[in-house]
């Protein structure tokens, strides 16, 4: 099979050779590569170190009772791993095409048989790798956080209650464990990596025609609010009855073209203790899975017909 | 293989300027072939088409009309690519990489893993003599080590046709050696060899055939030798030559009919007396058995 790198001939050719069209290993080797160069720069540690000192100085908060500390403790730490991951996304992504092509080593790349949508797809998985990587060091040292501050409340309630009856010790006890840590914490995590690969994504399709990493950035930043706030701006408009279809036909687009973030953040259910429905949790998944690959192919396809 | 290793058939490529009537015709209708096994050098001033060219062969741009074939492939096609190696100008790397890590990677995408991969990488640290600091990475890398690593990310999967885009611009005389030498030892094993430059001095000494772009068109094209032979001069150097040959020769030829046209001491070249002042007489790089 032959894959046509022109712009104006996306046609498939059988041809008498076995070249591989698809060729897992080479997409790995793009990512793993990625991943290393990302892994060497500055940012990534200053990111990953400014996201870690916010989680664990979130101890050092202001107690009341220990559902408010619990409930601080999460509100700040998911939250610094929510704005922490996005920002990865957009900074890690937005430089890897735009630099490439100016440095050139899109060449070097190119000249070897590797069909350019490999290139974007390893582009990415080497962001993602990151992604993930870093959202599992963040959340570890939320969890460890967490356990350690549930146990010291819970020795600390033990020894408050001590003379107290056994039932109501124990009460008192479930009480706290049902405050810390709870399994809903992991789908709000997990929603926050997707919503970091949407992201990152979504950055990597605006740097293929951007010239300019930083232009990419500031595109994104742009995306990032109108993402968190046009549910709301939304739902205030579409309220108003005198709307016009003109109008509806806008916002429908901006809907479509620019994805709820704020569907992806859980936080404040998790912190009101609430459970996330499996369903939920599949649905919004789904939606950035959905969001991801689309992204990623309209990315794959501008950067067919991109001129070097 | 009978055809030629690379193809070009009335190749054209137009840049449209944004906002502005007038594109720029970078290549006009160009012909030419490269032989399997032969260094062909595409000459010209900067701007007249070379690296446009290239990238063309490369399948990196698209051609405005016409056709590129490597190896009988079109070379929009990204198999084309599998037996080609490209250096292009002023190589640029993953600069946190080292040296082992960039040629691994670059093997990978060529389809080597495992032993072979790590025995090609150690073969091609050795060719470009870039052993010592295969761990270092690629920012601590000089202007000439980094053209020497990208010599080797171009050779690591044996490709049998390689794509120099200026391969000694930036490079001190010594390294300039070492990459001519590679050329020279590249053709010896019937690799074939398509380069640019416009520093005619070095590449007379290893291109076959040349090709002079000028504006986007081929002027001239054929042998080297052929081409630059001045054609009713012939050259004599004559060792321990007394004055009284050297005038016994003078009046034969006259008597002949001919013309003594110069009579000089003959001289090495500057690039030969650097290298002898500086201790770099000897090619560090080692040729393969």
């Amino acid at each position: 099979m032959g894959v046509h790198s022109c712009r104006h001939n996306l046609t498939i050719e059988m041809n008498e050779n076995h070249h591989i069209s698809f060729s897992v290993r080479r997409v790995l080797a793009i990512a793993t590569n990625t991943l290393i160069d990302l892994t060497r720069q500055k940012v990534f540690y200053f990111v990953l170190i400014f996201a870690l000192s916010l989680i664990g100085s979130s101890v050092f908060m202001a107690r009341f009772s220990f559902q408010q500390e619990f409930q601080i403790l999460k509100d700040v730490a998911l939250g610094a791993m929510s704005i922490f991951t996005s920002l990865l996304a957009i900074i890690a992504t937005a430089r890897l095409i735009p630099q490439d092509v100016e440095d050139r080593t899109v060449y070097t790349i190119l000249a070897k048989p590797v069909p350019r949508f490999e290139y974007v797809l390893g582009r990415l998985a080497g962001v993602l790798l990151l992604l993930a990587i870093s959202t599992l060091i963040m959340s570890v040292m939320f969890l460890v956080v967490l356990y350690g501050r549930e146990q010291a409340v819970l020795h600390e309630t033990a020894r408050q209650m001590s003379s107290l009856p056994h039932e109501q010790l124990e009460d008192a006890l479930r009480a706290v464990r049902s405050s810390a840590l709870n399994i809903d914490i992991l789908p709000g995590i997990g929603l926050i990596f997707v919503k970091a690969c949407l992201l990152a994504s979504l950055t990597l399709f605006v740097s293929t025609f951007a010239t300019t990493n930083i232009f990419a950035i500031v595109v994104m930043v742009v995306v990032y609010f109108i993402g968190h706030l046009q549910a709301t701006a939304r739902e205030y408009w579409l309220q108003q009855s005198n709307l016009g279809w003109l109008k509806r036909a806008f916002l429908a687009l901006v809907a479509l073209t620019f994805p709820d973030l704020q569907a992806f953040n859980l936080v404040d259910d998790i912190v009101a203790g609430a459970a996330i429905p499996l369903t939920l949790f599949l649905n919004v998944a789904g939606l950035g899975v959905f969001y991801i690959a689309i992204y990623t192919l309209l990315a794959a396809v501008v950067f067919y017909g991109k001129e070097l | 293989m009978n055809g030629p290793a690379v193809a070009v058939t009335g190749l054209t490529k137009v840049f449209p300027v944004p906002f502005r009537r007038q594109s720029i015709v970078a290549v006009r209708g160009l012909d030419l072939r490269v032989k399997p096994g032969e260094v062909y050098g595409l000459l010209g001033p900067n701007g007249s088409g070379k690296s446009t060219t290239l990238k063309i062969v490369l399948g990196l741009v698209c051609p405005t009309r016409g056709q590129t074939e490597i190896f009988g492939r079109d070379s929009r096609l990204v198999e084309s690519r599998e037996a080609v190696g490209f250096l292009p100008e002023n190589p640029y790397f993953y600069k946190f990489l080292t040296g082992t890590e960039t040629l691994r990677f670059f093997g990978q995408l060529g389809g080597l893993s495992g032993v072979s991969l790590k025995k090609r990488v150690d073969e091609m640290l050795e060719l470009v003599g870039l052993t010592d600091a295969r761990d270092r990475r690629l920012r601590g890398y000089s202007k000439g080590m980094l053209q020497r690593i990208g010599l080797a990310q171009a050779l690591i999967n044996e490709p049998k046709l390689v794509v120099l885009d200026e391969p000694t611009a930036g490079v001190d005389p010594a390294g300039s050696r070492q990459i001519r030498d590679l050329i020279v030892d590249l053709r010896r094993r019937g690799i074939t060899v398509l380069l640019s430059s416009h520093l005619l001095a070095q590449v007379q000494e290893v291109c076959d055939r040349v090709g002079i772009l000028a504006n986007g068109m081929l002027v001239r094209e054929g042998r080297l030798e052929e081409l630059i032979a001045v054609e009713n001069q012939t050259e004599l150097v004559l060792e321990n030559a007394s004055g009284k040959l050297v005038n016994e020769i003078e009046v034969l030829a006259a008597n002949s009919g001919a013309k003594l046209v110069a009579r000089r001491q003959s001289t090495t070249t500057l690039e030969r007396l650097f290298l002898e002042a500086t201790g770099n007489d000897q090619a560090r790089m080692t040729n393969d058995k």
